[in-house]
């Protein structure tokens, strides 16, 4: 029954992808990723450079065929979607390089009739917002100005899916948290599905519902941000009492004075592991940074 | 009340849910906010602080749950506020404690003394 369920879930989910495989040039960049997205949930990516993110947004939105696996949108096979799946779909690349030899404006006012639900006043405020002059050809704009006429672009179709590719790079901090604004009201109120890659993790701890770390091509992890902060810590334990330290963890440190760093989950119970409680070991919580840095270490 | 009253600390290892629920108690335990007086709306916080409007809501959920707000309909939601007399020192103390409990753990790991730490509070507290 269960799995029924679930297959349902995965089939009807606005992202989908299961035993993503891929490599370019002989080294392998995903190495086997299921990931589903929920209906409005808002799921930040993160990892280091070169961990793979762009390769596997790329990949679940079928813009390229990978070496295996499968990636569906809203149902649909992610490489022969349909026109009707398309125009749900907002994505912005880390450099986006389409119809360059259009202005701003007049790219927006040409990609705006592809889109039943285009908001054009978005569209007219946010040039003004965001400092871009509408009649300046796209190719004459640096490349932060471009990325932050395709965000326009994906809010101002209003998709039920927006995909965005490192948006914050792009943004001096008052339009990045006007973005952040804008992504996280409309998950929230009109049910938009959001996936984003970033490297600037307090932005994922604001908007975001969920959080997935792709480390070397594979996921670490993927859980609930709350859930992250309230169920991993750090356990250090001084040299004398290191042997007692749990064999299960995350990541697990030696230090030259013969102490011990170790990331520790809580059980099913909600207890730490029992060294936790040992004279002279310290818990310390973590946010999401410091988690992240731990176990990609 | 105001949006802006609340600070969110994303980076923190305390979720924003028990962030927000933490600062609603201890300003309604302060008398910073009044019986009656309406909380900010959900899409408020959330736009103000750029927050998921979830976590706003799982907030104000628990705190009607701790019977500190309460749902009007078609208003949002109200404080309720005991009057300053019925909240004991022994529960106004009690909000201190993750506090106190952090400061005596430094402390410790510092190797003070505990004559030295309470004479420099009892100086911060004035008396």
């Amino acid at each position: 029954m269960e799995a029924v369920l679930h297959e349902t879930e995965t089939r009807m989910a606005p992202l989908a992808a299961s035993g993503l495989i891929h490599a370019y040039e002989g080294r392998n960049v995903l190495t086997g990723v299921d990931l589903v997205l929920e209906p409005g949930s808002v799921l930040g990516l993160i990892g280091r450079n070169g961990a793979g993110k762009s390769t596997l947004i790329r990949a679940m939105l079928g813009l390229f065929k990978p070496l295996a696996g499968t990636a569906t949108v809203f149902g649909e096979p992610a490489l022969t979607l349909s026109d009707d799946a398309k125009a749900r779909i907002a994505y912005v690349p880390q450099q986006p390089d389409a119809l360059a030899w259009l202005s701003a404006k007049q790219m927006l006012d040409f990609i705006g009739r592809f889109y039943p639900r285009w908001d054009k006043n978005f569209a007219a405020s946010a040039l003004e917002r965001w400092q871009i002059q509408p009649n300046k050809l796209l190719a004459k704009l640096s490349p932060g100005e471009r990325q932050r006429v395709d965000l326009i672009r994906a809010l101002a179709s209003q998709p039920d899916l927006l995909v965005l590719d490192e948006p914050a790079a792009a943004l001096d901090p008052v339009a990045r948290r006007e973005l952040l604004r804008e992504v996280a009201l409309r998950a929230g109120e009109s049910g938009t599905t959001v996936l984003f890659s970033t490297h600037i993790v307090s932005d994922l701890e604001r908007v975001a519902s969920d959080v997935a770390f792709l480390h070397q091509g594979a996921l670490l992890m993927r859980c609930g941000v709350d859930e992250t902060k309230e169920r991993y810590a750090r356990l250090w334990l001084p040299g004398h009492i290191s042997a007692a330290a749990p064999a299960h963890s995350l990541s697990r440190r030696h230090h030259d004075d013969g102490s011990l760093s170790l990331v520790v989950e809580r059980d099913a119970q909600g207890r730490w592991p029992e060294a936790t409680t040992l004279p002279g070991a310290r818990v310390d919580a973590l946010g999401l940074e410091d988690l992240f840095v731990e176990i990609a270490e | 009340m105001d949006a802006s009253l609340l600070t969110i600390q994303p980076g923190a290892s305390e979720p924003i849910y028990r962030q927000i629920v933490e600062q609603l108690r201890r300003l309604i335990a302060g008398g910073q906010l009044t019986h009656g007086e309406l909380l900010p709306s959900v899409r408020d916080v959330a736009g103000f602080h750029a927050i998921n409007p979830m976590t706003v809501s799982r907030a104000y959920g628990i705190a009607e749950g701790e019977g500190l707000v309460e749902r009007l309909r078609g208003k949002g939601m109200a404080v309720i506020a005991l009057r300053k007399t019925a909240q004991s020192e022994s529960q106004r103390l009690a909000l201190l404690e993750p506090q106190l409990q952090a400061l005596a753990r430094h402390a410790h790991e510092l190797e003070l003394p505990a004559a030295s730490v309470t004479r420099r509070l009892a100086k911060l507290l004035g008396e």
